[in-house]
């Protein structure tokens, strides 16, 4: 991994990078944590990376599901008496 | 095991399927049906795909229950039984060389990669809705390989810890946590045309 010189508060962007990917919603307050808000405060293009990695989070978590049919619910029961049925037949 | 007259726990309602009560299982699919459907449409993307892993589950459930037990959740391991019905679907495709390059930070100081970096357009709730994002959401995770769907999904939007996940898909936290690192990349990077400003 190329290594940038270190330029704001000790970090350099590819330490925030993989920071900023194991834990995005960090409200830790350890001295690296309170380093790496310091970057981001200063840095756009780390800030502007964060900015949409929550939001393609949000997007995900957000998405619209749809309800389970009916159908499906009762089809699986169907399917459960079957197998019951089977169990039976084979201990006889 | 003394069962209250309320609401039996997990372990009162398994007990009494293990000794063939076929209420105490339905109990069972009603409390974690919206679970296991939430879970196998969030990795299917497909209603009638979903539906399939939804039944599979639970049969397997029903077949396997003498095999539970209790030394983890419930819910882990019917997370693992949709996660594994997911898996043994689908083969891995050969994503992995490029999820592997989202290891390495983007050069800030590149034009190209600055430009990839430009903000993203707010996103209210209604534009979720539109079926054109909705389309790009489906695309963009039915390119993961399934292994990475299914971190992504456990860790970013089922919310599920590291070590949880870990549990879940037999990996270890280090490889849960790479593959999820990977995911969050490949997907904002497929996001972005249709997201910046």
């Amino acid at each position: 991994m190329k290594r940038r010189p270190v330029h704001i508060h000790l970090l350099s962007c590819a330490d925030v990078y993989s920071h900023l990917c194991d834990n995005l919603d960090s409200k830790l307050d350890s001295e690296s944590c309170r380093k790496i808000k310091a970057h981001l405060k200063e840095c756009k293009n780390c800030s502007a990376l964060l900015d949409s990695l929550k939001k393609t989070i949000y997007l995900y978590r957000h998405y619209p599901a749809p309800k389970i049919s009916a159908k499906a619910r009762k089809e699986l029961f169907a399917i459960i008496h079957m197998e019951k049925e089977k169990r039976k037949r084979t201990r006889c | 095991m003394k069962e209250s007259h309320h609401t039996p726990t997990d372990a009162q309602l398994i007990s009494r399927v293990k000794k063939g009560d076929e209420r105490a299982f339905s109990a069972l699919v009603q409390r974690y049906e919206h679970t296991v459907w939430g879970f196998a449409y969030k990795l299917c993307r497909d209603k009638e795909k979903a539906e399939e892993s939804f039944q599979d589950t639970f049969v397997n459930v029903f077949r396997k229950i003498d095999q539970f037990d209790g030394r983890s959740k419930f819910s882990t391991w019917l997370y693992t039984i949709v996660a594994n019905n997911c898996l043994m679907k689908r083969r891995r495709r050969k994503l992995e060389d490029l999820l592997e390059s989202y290891d390495e930070a983007p050069d800030v100081e590149d034009e190209e990669v600055q430009k990839q970096l430009a903000s993203w357009d707010d996103t209210p709730a209604e534009k979720l809705l539109r079926g054109e994002l909705k389309e790009q959401l489906d695309r963009a995770i039915q390119q993961l390989p399934d292994d990475y769907k299914v971190v992504f999904v456990l860790r970013d939007i089922e919310q599920k810890t590291a070590e949880e996940t870990a549990k879940i898909t037999g990996l270890s936290v280090p490889a849960v946590k790479s593959r999820l690192r990977r995911s969050r990349m490949f997907l904002r990077q497929h996001l972005h045309e249709f997201m910046k400003q």
